[in-house]
């Protein structure tokens, strides 16, 4: 079954076009890796997804749904939540309390969602670090921490951008076991990243992106070998 | 915040509660043991500061909107009662709620316009809202009167049954009810900062996009903490009214009373329940003792200065008229010296002199 369907979506700035007539099939419980050089148009197709713009062309169907023009807070209700490339710890509040957060979303009780919290604290390995503000933590652990306030919004559908982006290979790998433990409990991930080696061991499936088109999709394998995603990373000089 | 939900019953938290109810009962008691009119009237204003403390902090503290025209809600909350006791005869605790919702119709009005604004732009947004109450509270005279403002004359006797309850002749009335809208709007912002409110007000505070992203409707709770940030302001509003008697536009809709109102908070702890009650012990005193003179009178009572002498004639003549500047340095060094206020100054301390202690 398809979770997701993206059919033929623009966002254009202007007169300049982040994402043009992009489409592209999800199925559920797969994770779909989303690459593509800078600038090509992967965060703003994340925020067109999410609800942050309303694409300017074309449809976003989750489970069935028509998404355009939901606000943010409604596509998470429906099960669909991000994480951002620059992480957004909420400083002043304490690792729990950020959490706790996430997942109030589907409850009203303090109680109920304090004990969602701790456990998805405990999925990303922060449970040392409960009551420390998240303003204090090092980048390893804001991204820990990042993914286990949307885990707590319960939702079926993860957008993951740059997870990754400045840890060490160390923490990278924790990250990696962690998206791979969140696939084995079911939920979908559709995964932005730069490293190839990391994207082309955990994704199913893999869109690339170039000039906010979509240049090709296809497995792990046929992405790499594609002449165009070669020609898109290295310069046609290296075809 | 969540460490103190799980350990409610611990023993600190015991005595914190003895000595609470203990200082309330206290604060109760005060007007059998003081009669000073002036003492009363003193306390009178902590109170009503700490009440517009406390309503500016859940919207400016909690969530995070900085606004500087809370004159508008506690200038239409002090007007609406008036103007219905002097014009229409409807006593005070009827017209306050009329008061109320007169504020929750402006509020809602300015939410929705000025909440698409951030930062800086929705402080502009709320300073420029409260100047046109101003303005048309001053220029609509066949219905406000004008700059002349309302003078309550008619402030009627409260009867229950056959029960003379209080003539408001004296300031003792008052005193309870100032003391009883403060721990109104403290306990108000206890239950907001225990419940699901609290965690999306301060979430919005924090990063208003990671909080949308992760399910939070922000024009509603950003509304939601207005309205009842501006219903408790209306409640000091017409407090205020009815306790000077008197209501103007220059007064109670000044943009003086809304930068008073975020002072009081920014000085005391802003996001804290108590910053707000420490705000007000500290600059209520203050302001009365620039204004009165005392601090010239208690050098030349101390012996430090002659009052004869030139500096001390200078003194005499200029320190009262300089408390406004007095009061804005004072401000200034709370504000580069104490980022977290004077709680959040105290508590530090607290904490060092523990460590040092161990």
């Amino acid at each position: 079954m398809a979770i997701l369907e993206i059919s033929h979506v623009s966002k254009f700035f202007g007169g300049l076009a982040a994402n043009s007539d992009v489409s592209f099939t999800m199925e559920a419980g797969m994770i779909m890796g989303l690459i593509g050089p800078n600038g090509a148009g992967k965060t703003t197709l994340f925020n067109c997804i999410t609800g942050y713009y309303p694409p300017s062309k074309g449809e976003i169907i989750f489970k069935g749904r028509r998404m355009n023009g939901l606000q943010p807070d409604k596509v998470c209700k429906l099960g669909m939540v991000r994480t951002w490339q620059k992480v957004r710890p909420l400083a002043k509040l304490s690792v729990v309390d950020n959490v706790m957060v996430g997942a109030l979303c589907r409850t009203n009780s303090l109680k109920v969602a304090r004990a969602i919290a701790l456990e998805q604290i405990e999925v990303v390995g922060l449970s040392h670090k409960t009551d420390f503000l998240a303003g204090s933590l090092p980048i390893g652990e804001r991204k820990k921490l990042e993914v286990a306030r949307v885990l707590a919004t319960k939702p079926e559908l993860l957008l993951l951008d740059e997870v990754m982006g400045g840890l060490n290979p160390a923490e990278s790998e924790e990250i990696v076991r962690l998206i791979l433990d969140i696939k084995a409990r079911g939920v979908s991930q559709m995964v932005i990243e730069h490293d190839m080696k990391t994207i082309m061991r955990i994704s199913d499936r893999i869109v690339v992106l170039n000039s906010g088109e979509k240049l090709t999709e296809g497995s792990p394998e046929e992405v790499v070998h594609n002449q165009a995603v070669i020609d898109a990373y290295l310069g046609e000089s290296h075809a | 915040m969540a460490s103190a939900t799980t350990s409610r019953f611990s023993r600190s938290a015991l005595i914190k509660l003895a000595v609470g109810l203990v200082l309330v009962g206290g604060l109760f008691a005060v007007p059998r043991y003081v009669s000073s009119p002036y003492a009363l009237h003193i306390m009178i204003l902590i109170f009503l500061s700490t009440i517009m403390g406390e309503s500016w902090n859940i919207l400016g503290g909690y969530t995070g909107q900085y606004s500087v025209g809370h004159a508008a809600y506690f200038g239409v909350g002090a007007y609406t009662t008036v103007m219905l006791m002097q014009f229409r005869q409807v006593p005070p605790w009827i017209g306050v709620w009329a008061g109320i919702a007169a504020v929750l119709v402006v509020a809602l009005i300015i939410g929705s316009i000025c909440f698409r604004l951030r930062g800086p732009y929705f402080v502009l947004a709320s300073i420029a809202v409260a100047e046109i109450m101003r303005l048309s509270a001053t220029n609509l005279d066949k219905f406000t009167k004008g700059a002349e403002g309302i003078l309550a004359t008619e402030i009627p006797v409260f009867i229950i049954g056959e029960h003379v309850v209080t003539d408001f002749l004296t300031k003792v009335p008052f005193y309870y009810i100032g003391l009883s809208l403060a721990l109104l709007t403290i306990a108000v912002t206890w239950a907001v900062q225990h419940s699901k409110l609290g965690y999306y007000f301060q979430a919005i505070r924090e990063d208003q996009d990671a909080a949308h992203s992760l399910g939070i409707n922000i024009p509603l709770y950003k509304n939601i903490g207005l309205a009842i940030s501006a219903t408790l302001t209306a409640l000091a509003g017409s407090f205020y009214a009815i306790y000077v008697g008197f209501v103007d536009p220059s007064t109670v809709l000044s943009l003086d009373l809304s930068v008073q109102i975020v002072l009081v908070c920014i000085i005391g702890g802003i996001g804290t329940i108590y910053g707000p009650v420490v705000g007000a012990l500290a600059l209520v005193p203050l302001s009365e003792a620039l204004r009165s003179n005392a601090i010239a009178e208690g050098l030349f009572k101390s012996g430090i200065v002659d009052p004869a002498s030139a500096t001390g004639t200078f003194l005499k003549e200029n320190l009262a008229h300089a408390h406004v500047l007095i009061y804005g340095i004072l401000v200034v060094l709370v504000i580069l010296f104490m980022p977290e206020g004077l709680l959040g100054f105290l508590r530090k301390l607290g904490a060092r002199l523990k460590q040092g202690r161990a």
